[in-house]
C-alpha cells in the first residue's frame, strides 16, 4: 500500500494492464473524466467529485475514475482542513464507494478503491479510528481479491498487514499473500514493478523474525533491479539500524500516496 | 485576552543570550537522583479501588489514575511536607511530616485526614490551597464522588469543614487545580471529572465508559468553584463559560498564556480533544481551542504548564499515548505568542514516552532551562498482553457500544503497556531536550501516575516524589554534581491571595531572563511546591528580580541571595527575617 513512488507506480500500474491483471473497463466516458481532471485542476474538487461519481456508477471497476474520485475527495479535505484533512471529509468516500459495491458486487477493482477510502482517511483520524479503518480496509481488499486474485489486490492487501504493529501478529498473513504475489510475478517477465513486491517481501520476512530470508529476497530484487535506492537501503542496514529504518518505512501514521493517476499520463 | 506584540524581541534576547551558560552546564553538570523511599519513611504503597461484580476487572483498570501526591508545608515550617492518596475501600491517605533532614513521620492520624475512601467514594487527587488566606495550607481530597475540604486548624490538626463548603456536586475528579480566576484575592478551584458523574460503585447503567476512543463527549468535563472568603464555594461553571464541556479531563493546567495578567486555562482530556480557554478578565473565559490549538484525538493526560525556552510566555507539555501499537506523540504547545501554540515534541525529542502520565518541569541542574521529567506505565502484571484481545474481542467487533463496560474483556492477569522506563529530559538551551533517564538513575518500570517536586532538604537540588498505581511510592533526591547557582523564592500575597498562586517572578541573570509562575496544582496527580525554584548556571548576581502579583502590582525586589530562600512579602520586598 506504500506507492510513494510515482514513478514507480506508473510502471507497476502499466506492466499490470499490459498483462491483463487489470482489466480497466473503460465504459466511462473519457470525456467525463477528462472534465473532471479539468475541474482538479482548477481546484473545483465539487465538480470533480460530482462527475466522477457518475462515471463510476456507469463504470464501477474504472481504476482511473476511482482514483481520481479518492483524490478529488483527498484534496478537497485538505483544502478545508490543511495537514491530513478531517475524518468527516472522507466519509463522503467511504459511503459512495459502499453502495456502489453493494449495486455493483462482482467488481474486485471498486472494493480495492472502497478499502483505499478508508486507507485515505487514516492519517486524519484518531490513532483508534485508525486501527478501524485499517481493519476496514483490510476486509475490501479480501473481497477484492476474492472476486479476483490479482497481483495488484495480493500485493496490497498484503502490504496492509505490515503496516500493523507485531503484536498482532498480521505480518504472517502479509507475508502469504506477498509470496503469493511473488509466485505471479515469478511466472511473467521481470517488470519494473516486481521491485515493490521483493521490497514488501522482504519487509515481510523481517517482521516475521525472518532475517536471512529477507536478505535473500532482497539480494534477489537488488539483482533484478540493481538501482533500487530502497533495496540497498535495506541491505546496507542491520540490527536497530535496520529495525528504525523498517519502523519509519512502515509507520501507519504516515500518509500512504493512494494517487494512482500518473498511469494514464504515461499511456 | 490581550495578546502581547512585544513577545517576538524578547525571545530573540532570549535564545541569543544564554547559549555559553547552556554550554557550561551540559560540560559540568551531572543530572542525578538517589531514590530513598524507604529510607525516607515515604514508600507508600497505592491500592486501586476494587470492584464488585462481574466487571469489577474492567473498572478497576479505569480507575487506576487515582495514585496522588501534593508538597505543601501544612505546619509553615518551612520545609513542604508530602500528602499522598490511596483508593480502595478504608484504605487511608497518608500525611508525612518532613523532618527536614530527608525522612518523614506520618503524622495522618494526628491530624485527621485519613478518611475519604469509603464504600461509595474513590479518593484520587489532593490539593494544598489556603482557601481562607490564614497563611495555614487547608487540604482540598477530589474524589469519585464529593470533595471532602479540611480545614487548617494549626499545631497539625484539620476540620473537615465539606459540608459546609459548598462543594456538594457529585463528580468522578481526578484532577484539581486552586488558582485565583478572577483576582479577587482568593483562590478559586478547579475540578477535572474524567467519568460522568454516575457512581461508578453502584453502577446503575453500565454506559459509564468513553462512547468513542478517539472523540467521546460523554465524560465529566470540569467545574469551576468561586471561593466568597467566607469559607464557601459556589458552582460558576456555566458562567464562567466552561459548562458545555464534557470530555475525559484528566488534567488541568492554569497559567497566564497571553501575558495579561490573568490566569487561562489548559484541559487535557482522554479519548479526545484538549480544550483551552483564555480568561476574559471578567470572571468568563473564552474557548480558543479551534484557534489556539485544533482539535486532537489523542489521549491528554497531563497539563504541565512553564517557559521551557525562556523566551517570556508560558508553553504546554500534554502527554498522550505513545506506545508500540499507538503512536500519538506528546505534545510540547509552544507559545506563539498570539493566542495560538505549536506542538514542537517531535522538534524538540519529547514525543515519544510510551503510555504517559505525570510529566513535571524542573531545573535540575540549576542552568536555568527547565528540565523535564515523564512518568509512564499503566499496568505490569502477567507475560499476557491485554492489547490483542482489546482489538479481537472488542475494537474489531462490528456494532460494539464502547461505553458499555459489559462489552469490555476482562484483563485479568494480563499486562497492558507495563514495565515501561521513565524518562527524564536534559533541556537544552531551550532548543531541544536530550533524554538521559538511564545516567540520572531515574529509569524505574513502575506504572507511574503523579509526581511532586520540591526541594525537601533546601540543599538547591529538586527531589521528585513518584506516585504509582497498586505499587510502592518512589521518592528520588536530587545529588547532581557540578550544578549551576540558585535561589528559591517563597512568595506571600497580602492583597492577592496569601500563597501568590499566579504570581510571576522574573529574573535577569548574566543575560539570560527566566520567568515563571506560583502554580496551584498543575500536572497530573501531583502538586509541586509552591516556592519557586530557579538555577542560573554560572551567574554569581541577579541583574533584577520583579514579581508580578495576581493583584497587579509589579514590584522589583532588591537584594535577593543566591544559594537560599528569598521570602518575599506583597508590597512589602524581601523579609529578612
Amino acid at each position: 500500500m506504500k506507492l510513494r513512488n510515482l514513478t514507480l507506480v506508473k510502471l507497476i500500474l502499466t506492466g499490470l494492464l499490459l498483462t491483463g491483471l487489470i482489466v480497466p473497463a473503460f465504459a466511462a466516458s473519457e470525456a467525463e473524466i477528462a472534465k473532471a481532471e479539468q475541474a482538479m485542476s482548477a481546484k473545483d474538487y465539487t465538480t470533480a467529485i460530482t462527475v466522477l461519481e457518475a462515471a463510476l456508477q456507469s463504470d464501477p471497476d474504472n481504476i482511473r475514475a476511482g482514483s481520481d474520485y479518492r483524490q478529488a475527495i483527498m484534496r478537497k479535505s485538505m483544502a478545508a482542513h490543511p495537514k491530513e484533512g478531517a475524518p468527516a471529509d472522507f466519509d463522503r468516500c467511504v459511503a459512495f464507494f459502499e453502495k456502489l459495491v453493494a449495486a455493483n458486487p462482482k467488481a474486485s477493482v471498486a472494493y480495492l478503491n472502497y478499502g483505499f477510502c478508508s486507507v485515505d482517511k487514516i492519517p486524519a483520524a484518531g490513532s483508534i479510528t485508525q486501527v478501524l479503518l485499517a481493519n476496514a480496509a483490510l476486509g475490501q481488499f479480501s473481497k477484492s481479491i476474492e472476486l479476483k486474485p490479482s497481483w495488484i489486490a495480493l500485493y496490497t492487501r498484503g502490504n496492509s498487514y505490515l503496516y500493523w504493529p507485531v503484536i498482532f501478529g498480521k505480518a504472517g498473513l502479509g507475508v502469504a499473500d506477498l509470496e503469493r504475489a511473488y509466485g505471479m510475478q515469478k511466472s511473467e517477465p521481470t517488470r519494473a514493478y516486481h521491485q515493490r513486491l521483493y521490497i514488501s517481501l522482504g519487509d515481510g520476512y523481517w517482521k516475521t523474525d525472518n532475517i536471512d530470508k529477507a536478505r535473500a529476497i532482497w539480494k534477489e530484487g537488488l539483482s533484478k533491479f540493481p538501482d533500487s535506492k530502497q533495496i540497498k537501503a535495506r541491505l546496507d542496514r542491520k540490527d536497530d539500524d535496520l529495525k528504525s529504518y523498517i519502523d519509519d518505512q512502515l509507520d501507519p501514521g504516515k500518509r500512504v500516496d493512494t494517487d494512482l493517476h500518473e498511469i494514464w499520463e504515461a499511456k | 485576552m490581550k495578546f502581547s506584540t512585544f513577545g517576538s524581541r524578547f525571545a530573540l534576547a532570549a535564545v541569543a543570550a544564554p547559549l555559553a551558560i547552556w554550554g557550561w552546564a551540559e560540560a559540568t553538570a551531572t543530572i542525578k537522583f538517589t531514590e530513598i523511599a524507604a529510607k525516607a519513611g515515604i514508600q507508600t504503597t497505592h491500592h486501586t479501588r476494587i470492584f464488585p461484580g462481574k466487571h469489577a476487572d474492567v473498572l478497576r483498570m479505569f480507575t487506576s489514575g487515582g495514585s496522588s501526591a501534593a508538597a505543601g508545608d501544612y505546619d509553615g515550617d518551612g520545609l513542604d511536607d508530602l500528602f499522598v492518596t490511596d483508593s480502595d475501600n478504608g484504605k487511608p491517605n497518608h500525611l508525612f511530616h518532613n523532618n527536614g533532614n530527608m525522612t518523614f513521620t506520618e503524622v495522618t492520624d494526628k491530624a485527621g485526614v485519613a478518611g475519604g475512601n469509603d464504600p461509595k467514594s474513590i479518593v484520587a487527587d489532593a490539593l494544598w490551597l489556603d482557601y481562607d488566606n490564614d497563611g495555614k495550607e487547608d487540604l482540598l481530597i477530589g474524589r469519585f464522588g464529593t470533595p471532602i475540604l479540611y480545614h487548617n486548624e494549626g499545631a497539625g490538626k484539620f476540620k473537615d469543614v465539606s459540608a459546609g463548603s459548598g462543594f456538594t456536586r457529585f463528580g468522578n475528579t481526578i484532577a484539581s487545580v486552586a488558582f485565583d480566576y478572577d483576582n479577587d484575592g482568593l483562590v478559586d478551584v478547579m475540578l477535572g471529572n474524567y467519568f460522568k458523574p454516575q457512581n461508578l460503585i453502584e453502577l446503575p447503567d453500565p454506559h459509564v465508559l468513553p462512547n468513542d476512543l478517539d472523540n467521546a463527549i460523554n465524560g465529566g468535563g470540569v467545574t469551576l468553584w468561586h471561593n466568597d472568603g467566607k469559607g464557601k464555594f459556589s458552582d460558576v461553571t456555566n458562567k464562567a463559560g466552561f459548562g458545555k464541556l464534557t470530555g475525559w479531563t484528566l488534567d488541568l493546567g492554569h497559567g497566564d498564556f497571553d501575558n495579561d495578567g490573568d490566569q487561562d486555562m489548559y484541559i487535557a482530556c482522554d479519548y479526545g480533544t484538549d480544550q483551552i480557554f483564555f480568561n476574559n478578565g471578567n470572571g468568563t473565559f473564552t474557548d480558543t481551542t479551534e484557534k489556539s490549538i485544533g482539535f486532537d484525538t489523542r489521549k491528554g493526560m497531563n497539563a504541565e504548564v512553564t517557559d521551557y525556552d525562556n523566551d517570556g510566555f508560558l508553553d504546554v507539555y500534554v502527554t498522550n499515548i505513545t506506545d508500540e501499537y499507538m503512536k500519538e506523540c506528546n505534545m510540547l504547545w509552544h507559545n506563539n505568542h498570539d493566542g495560538t501554540f505549536t506542538d514542537i515534541s517531535k522538534e524538540t525529542n519529547t514525543c515519544a514516552t510510551l503510555w504517559g502520565w505525570a510529566a513535571k518541569f524542573g531545573d535540575f541542574d540549576n542552568d536555568g532551562w527547565p528540565d523535564l521529567y515523564v512518568v509512564n506505565g499503566l499496568r505490569s502484571a502477567g507475560k499476557e498482553n491485554y492489547i490483542p484481545v482489546l482489538l479481537n474481542n472488542l475494537l474489531l467487533k462490528p456494532g460494539m457500544d464502547f461505553s458499555d463496560v459489559r462489552n469490555w474483556p476482562d484483563i485479568g492477569g494480563m499486562t497492558w503497556s507495563g514495565y515501561q522506563k521513565k524518562k527524564m529530559f536534559r533541556n537544552l538551551a531551550g532548543q531541544t531536550f536530550k533524554e538521559i533517564s538511564g545516567e540520572a538513575g531515574t529509569d524505574n518500570e513502575m506504572d507511574g501516575r503523579g509526581l511532586s517536586l520540591a526541594d525537601f532538604d533546601h540543599d538547591g537540588k529538586l527531589d521528585i516524589f513518584q506516585v504509582n498505581a497498586d505499587q510502592k511510592a518512589l521518592f528520588y533526591k536530587g545529588v547532581t554534581t557540578g550544578g549551576g547557582n540558585w535561589a528559591q523564592f517563597k512568595l506571600t500575597g497580602t492583597k492577592s491571595n496569601r500563597n501568590a498562586i499566579g504570581a510571576r517572578i522574573t529574573v535577569k541573570a548574566a543575560g539570560l531572563t527566566q520567568m515563571r509562575e506560583v502554580d496551584g496544582g498543575n500536572g497530573y496527580a501531583g502538586q509541586s511546591s509552591k516556592t519557586v525554584h530557579l538555577g542560573i548556571g554560572a551567574a554569581t548576581k541577579f541583574d533584577s528580580v520583579e514579581i508580578r502579583w495576581p493583584s497587579g502590582l509589579v514590584e522589583k525586589i532588591n537584594g535577593a541571595a543566591l544559594g537560599k530562600i528569598n521570602k518575599i512579602t506583597e508590597g512589602k520586598g524581601l523579609q529578612t527575617k
